[in-house]
């Protein structure tokens, strides 16, 4: 209900504010245009991400120190800790960053919007900006219609620069119209009251405008027209940072854990720091004093002394917070706690990764790694095996004669619950980030859906697979049994083969060596033939189990082949030019055959023959 | 820096398929180092190796990674001269 009510009202109070007054009318459109500057540039910035941003991103976050770098330079940089913060979000739910990274990110992050203040203090408000962004929204829009990714990404930069400088300058001249009508330096309250009032309304601000930066804007505009007064500048300013974690905390609320642990992460860092700037704000405003002093800021330049304040007050939460954040991110773990998930949902798709290229592709490998891993407990029971003792180190030949009792299992149950839900799930993210993807980047996630795609196949043919093979393993007829017991135990060995390749990770010679797992099939196929023939012959086996094998010898045979076609795609992460090559050594049909042992003509194995 | 090697750095880097040629031949350099290290290390296994099952199976795999090595040594040849275009 309030939610409903909040934007009527809103508009309701803007469109009455623009009736009474021309002036005010200026400085809420230069705020829209602000605000309209820093989607663009957020746009821009994201054109840039298709991996450069990742890469950056992956390679200096392995220490502390880094992180806050990478939070201080790309938020001064972009000029968005918003963005930074989606970035790291996205890192953070694929699993690429650690909690510690990300909340070392979003601490420099913190800092980083301090640079804002500077700029406009120093610079914005001294120079006609309106001039520079007429040219750079002229240049930025042909920009804009070109057909190129970067071309367009310049242009977004450039334009959302020019909007940005154009609602400086329009809120700037706002302010100094409004100075000529209304006095709202009138209303100023001193004092503690009047720190915490204005915190209380720095906070609203920021939650309405969705920016922090746009807020400390309105600030230094309305400071420099000296429309407020220095002291209740500084508490909107300590409460525009309270009300960009309001911001992330609601963004937060449909990511997964970790993107909540670090919306708290910043609501502590932001909180402690605005109450231990309330609590000293004249000590820090005397320290700004004498920084301003050392550095030849004038006293009356009240704007850069905001701007040296902002810096202060966000440098000493670094300087408090930093030794506490290893018990915090602790604290964090232990109170925000992952909600218990079903096998079907998905861990890794966030919907804030589909802008990011790099990150999606690596989300949508790790949620169809999980859909293998379900995938194969359910091949490995309707083998009537168990998946741990297939990926243990005793001899798989033991375990599938140890193994002799049926395993019930509902397989269209097992696999509409646990494997159906979740490959549908991928397919429907693929399908939405696709479209901001390089080619090359689309290549690799359609090949990532054929993996999913050739998982669902191999448990469609184990469950084909299932029904004979779970009559056929308490057979009397001990021949048809070792038969079953072979594909079973084929089957088991693919599966460890696969698991150890998995483990190796990048190693391109032991994703080559999946060619032996083709290798084997094939023998395998060309072994039944002649034994089957022999089996007939004799009389081992009846005519109707001698088609139920030769069937299910081709169900292996296809539950292998998918297997092993998804393990070259799922398991090979090196980059995509050495996956290539890796590919191109991968021996074809022909040459596969070249290796096959020199056929044999063997009798079927009786009964009263050893194995 | 001899002239020759930096025009050709310079041709690396200004004609994009002087660059893919590079980069593929410098993976599959790679790739090929690691083959050969498998396949050195299952043939240094097959010494030791007392069952005859477990010997014939690392023989197969040595065979398939020498296999695989002549595959991506053939590559490399031709990779290794320049395209004549």
């Amino acid at each position: 209900m309030t939610r409903k009510l909040f934007l009527p009202s809103i508009f309701i109070i803007l469109a009455y504010g623009f009736w009474i007054s021309p002036d005010f009318k200026e400085i809420a459109a230069g705020v829209a245009i602000f605000l309209f500057g820093m989607l663009a540039l957020e746009e821009g910035f994201k054109a840039f991400t298709g991996g450069v941003l990742e890469k950056l991103l992956r390679q200096t976050t392995n220490k502390l120190w880094k992180s806050l770098c990478f939070g201080v330079v790309s938020t001064s940089v972009m000029q968005s800790s918003s963005l930074v913060s989606v970035i790291t979000i996205s890192f953070l739910s694929a699993g690429l960053i650690s909690l510690t990274a990300g909340v070392g990110i979003i601490f420099g992050a913190n800092l980083g919007t301090t640079t804002g203040a500077w700029l406009l203090a120093g610079f914005g408000l001294k120079i006609d900006i309106a001039a520079y962004a007429m040219p750079m929204l002229v240049f930025g829009i042909i920009l804009v219609f070109q057909k190129a990714r970067h071309l367009k990404g310049y242009g977004c930069i450039l334009s959302g620069l020019g909007a940005l400088f154009l609602g400086i300058h329009f809120m700037k001249e706002g302010f100094e119209s409004f100075k000529g009508s209304f006095d709202l330096a009138a209303y100023a309250v001193s004092g503690y009251p009047g720190v915490l009032l204005f915190a209380l309304i720095g906070v609203i601000a920021t939650v309405v405008m969705q920016s922090s930066h746009a807020t400390l804007v309105l600030i230094i505009t309305a400071l420099a027209a000296q429309q407020i007064t220095y002291e209740n500048a500084l508490g909107l300013a300590i409460g525009a940072n309270i009300g960009t974690t309001i911001t992330a905390i609601i963004g937060s609320l449909s990511a997964n854990v970790d993107g909540r642990r670090l919306a708290g992460a910043h609501l502590i860092f932001n909180a402690v720091t605005a109450a231990v700037a309330i609590g000293f704000i004249y000590q820090l405003t005397g320290a700004v004093d004498t920084i301003s002093g050392w550095v030849g800021i004038a006293s009356d330049n009240y704007t850069l002394k905001l701007a040296v304040f902002h810096s202060i007050f966000n440098g000493l939460g670094i300087v408090l917070m930093l030794p506490m954040l290893t018990p915090m991110v602790r604290l964090l773990q232990r109170v925000i706690k992952p909600r218990t998930r079903t096998a079907a949902e998905a861990r890794y798709l966030n919907s804030a990764n589909i802008g990011l290229p790099d990150t999606a592709v690596e989300a949508v490998r790790k949620e169809t790694l999980r859909l293998y891993d379900n995938a194969s407990e359910v091949i490995a029971e309707g083998l009537s095996l168990h998946l741990p003792d297939i990926l243990s180190a005793s001899s798989i030949e033991d375990t599938v004669a140890r193994s002799r009792k049926p395993v019930s299992l509902d397989m269209n149950e097992r696999y509409e619950s646990n494997v159906k839900q979740l490959y549908g799930k991928i397919v429907e993210f693929i399908s939405n980030s696709h479209s901001t993807m390089s080619p090359s980047q689309s290549d690799e996630l359609f090949a990532l859906r054929a993996a999913g795609r050739d998982i669902i196949e191999s448990i469609k043919d184990t469950k084909h697979l299932h029904k004979n093979l779970s009559r056929y393993l308490t057979s009397e007829n001990e021949n048809i049994r070792q038969e079953y017991d072979q594909i079973r135990a084929n089957l088991a060995n693919v599966l460890r083969q696969l698991d150890a390749v998995r483990r190796q990770g990048h190693d391109s010679a032991a994703i080559l060596s999946l060619d032996s797992i083709k290798i084997a099939m094939k023998q395998y196929d060309r072994d039944l033939e002649v034994r089957l023939s022999a089996l007939m012959r004799d009389r081992l086996i009846s005519a109707p189990m001698s088609i139920s094998l030769m069937n299910d010898s081709g169900y292996a045979y296809g539950v292998t082949k998918n297997l092993v076609k998804m393990g070259e795609v799922l398991f090979s992460t090196g980059e995509s030019q050495l996956r290539e090559v890796e590919r191109s050594v991968s021996l074809d049909e022909g040459e596969l055959e070249e290796l096959l042992p020199k056929p044999v003509i063997s009798t079927a194995r009786r009964t009263d023959e050893t194995p | 820096m001899k002239l020759r090697k930096l025009l050709e750095k310079a041709e690396a880097l200004l004609v994009p398929k002087e660059r893919k040629r590079k980069a593929q031949k410098k993976n599959l350099k790679h790739v090929l180092k690691k083959l050969r290290q498998q396949e050195k290390s299952l043939l240094k296994r097959l010494e030791t190796e007392p069952s005859k099952s477990k010997s014939a199976k690392i023989k197969e795999q040595a065979a398939l990674a020498h296999a695989q090595r002549q595959k991506g040594l053939q590559a490399l040849q031709s990779l290794q001269q320049p395209s004549p275009d």
